[in-house]
């Protein structure tokens, strides 16, 4: 049986989203995305500390990459 | 999420006096507690990674130079400065070609956004060259060079 999921189709459709993306961030002052960016990466340092996995299980996963 | 910090080979003490600032700092290496240990790692063509105290991510991936892209990526790298601070980062030209060496989606879409948010400021003829010594083509993808 073949797959559902069409990773062309996929790929595509997250490229169409990287170019509006791009093309906003283009079209508003740096102020504006830089303060949306600042956020995203101020809320991952505040979440740090409940991040699922400890150092250990964390280097495996990412060595099995 | 990582930060990938690349220097020039420093010998052991130099580490130890890194590690040392760091952990001073509430910083705290993720793969050994051993500077020692860390250091072989490095030595070996390894990356060592360093987060803010009990957490894991996000951390630096720190490792030393050792092909000939990373002495690019140091040599011809590009200064972004925000506000006070300032940060070495690799040129843009060779983030976009080695993204699409990678090849994962999410590596790909990473060299498009690149590609489309700098298109007006990249040395073109660096892209053509660096895609070629990787062996990589971004047509598919409207990176069209």
């Amino acid at each position: 049986m073949g797959s559902m999921f069409d990773k062309k189709q996929n790929l595509a459709e997250r490229l169409k989203f990287v170019h509006f993306y791009s093309q906003w961030v283009k079209s508003v002052p740096n102020e504006v995305w830089s303060k949306q960016q600042a956020e995203f990466i101020n809320s991952l340092f505040e979440n740090a500390r409940n991040f699922h996995l400890d150092a250990k299980k964390y280097l495996k996963s990412i060595n099995r990459r | 999420m990582d930060i990938d910090i690349l220097i020039k080979k420093i010998d052991m003490e130099t580490f130890i006096k890194l590690n040392r600032e760091l952990i001073g700092k509430q910083y705290w290496f993720l793969n050994a507690d051993n500077p020692g240990e860390l250091y072989g790692m490095l030595q070996d063509g390894l990356a060592v990674r360093i987060a803010v105290k009990e957490t894991v991510i996000p951390n630096i991936e720190l490792k030393f130079m050792k092909s000939d892209l990373d002495r690019i990526s140091l040599r011809e790298h590009m200064v972004v400065k925000t506000g006070k601070h300032i940060i070495n980062i690799s040129p843009l030209e060779l983030q976009i070609a080695f993204k699409l060496y990678l090849g994962s989606d999410k590596d790909i879409e990473d060299a498009v956004y690149l590609y489309d948010i700098f298109s007006k400021y990249l040395d073109i003829v660096k892209l053509k060259q660096y895609m070629s010594i990787l062996k990589v083509k971004g047509a598919d993808y409207g990176i069209d060079v």
